[in-house]
């Protein structure tokens, strides 16, 4: 139980997926400019994430593994994921199409999001259980959720914020994004085993 | 076109926006649809970006919805309709979190019995569509509330766009 626990603190905060990894930076920067967008997208996110991190657990250990297939897991865990946009779309349509109306937006985002495929791939690496893996993958999804509700209540501020021109716009993004990622450094100290 | 400008609810001040084209006027209700902004916008890519699954054309047209007539509005006109924030989240809750939420307690309830890698990858399988159909009735119950309908909260001067300030106004 503690070492799940660890695992989880590392994976979101000390090995947070966008400012440790960088992954994910293009929906980082393109929709964390309202916190409500932000946390609706890191919510879908997070979904596709672990989701399609189980499909991908299945899918190296039962099918690429063992069947000596290792050179075909990039294309396999892009089409796992693109699957599980589209089966993720499809249920939501299914179950209410009130909710596909609101949320359907962000589902065609994710299929181009490298925090995912880079989730499942760091997976791979670890060769952990089927548990252990969707509890990583949950975890990495949460902080990345985390910063970009974080980084949206702050472009939120800064919006209102009077800055130079020349720094106005995107460069006052990457530099706020810069003091976040020194901020979450300071999670580095702690020991996650 | 010349009635007075309707007065947003303190609740619908906040409400997340989008922009919508009058495609078809019935008696009670008037179809919409939203603009073809699928993607952030954040970057060179916009035009491309998130376009992978299907034609953009038959995504838009998937995400048409009626709202009650009430406006005199007519069709080709763009309108600005929201929701209230908190509606977002919940319908994000609902339709995320609570299928995840069985997924994981269904793998982790069938690790502690079973101990093995294959019945906790069939438990989360069941975990997740039992997930999916108790988010099901939770989103009539929201439906059935009214707290997922888009309300009409004004008219687009032609050329306006939605797009949010991205960091700070130009100071000197």
């Amino acid at each position: 139980m503690k070492e799940y626990a660890l695992m989880m603190i590392g994976a979101a905060l000390v090995n947070n997926v966008i400012l440790a990894r960088f992954l994910g930076l293009c929906s980082f920067m393109g929709v964390t400019t309202r916190i409500d967008t932000a946390a609706g997208m890191g919510l879908a996110t997070t979904f596709v994430i672990t989701v399609s991190s189980m499909a991908d657990w299945a899918v190296q250990n039962y099918l690429l593994a063992p069947f000596g297939l290792g050179f075909l897991r990039t294309v396999t865990f892009i089409l796992v994921i693109a699957s599980a946009v589209q089966f993720t779309e499809l249920t939501v349509r299914k179950v209410s199409p009130s909710l596909f109306q609101m949320l359907g937006i962000y589902l065609p985002l994710i299929t181009t999001n490298c925090a995912v495929l880079g989730v499942a791939l760091l997976l791979v690496e670890s060769r952990l259980s089927f548990l252990a893996s969707a509890l990583f993958a949950f975890a990495s999804s949460l902080g990345y959720s985390l910063v970009m509700v974080i980084f949206a209540g702050l472009r939120e501020r800064l919006a209102l914020a009077t800055v130079p021109r020349l720094f106005a716009g995107p460069p006052i993004g990457f530099i706020v994004a810069s003091l976040l990622a020194m901020a979450f450094m300071g999670f580095s100290g702690i020991s996650t085993g | 076109m010349n009635e007075p400008m309707p007065v947003c609810s303190p609740a619908e001040r906040g409400a997340v926006e989008g922009i919508v084209h009058v495609v078809r006027v019935d008696d009670e209700v008037v179809w919409l649809q939203p603009e073809p902004s699928t993607s952030c916008g954040g970057c060179a890519a916009v035009g491309q970006c998130g376009k992978g699954i299907g034609s953009l054309a038959r995504r838009i047209e998937e995400r048409r919805f009626a709202l009650a007539h009430s406006q005199r509005l007519e069709v080709g006109e763009r309108i600005v309709v929201g929701v209230a924030p908190r509606a977002l989240l919940q319908a994000a809750l609902i339709a995320y979190g609570l299928p995840l939420a069985t997924a994981l307690a269904g793998a982790a309830i069938a690790e502690v019995w079973f101990a093995g890698d294959l019945a906790s990858l069939a438990a989360a399988a069941v975990g997740l569509a039992l997930g999916v159909v108790i988010a099901r009735c939770a989103a009539r119950r929201l439906l059935a509330r009214g707290d997922l309908a888009p309300r009409f909260l004004r008219r687009v001067p032609p050329g306006e766009s939605l797009q949010p300030s991205t960091g700070g106004k130009g100071g000197a």
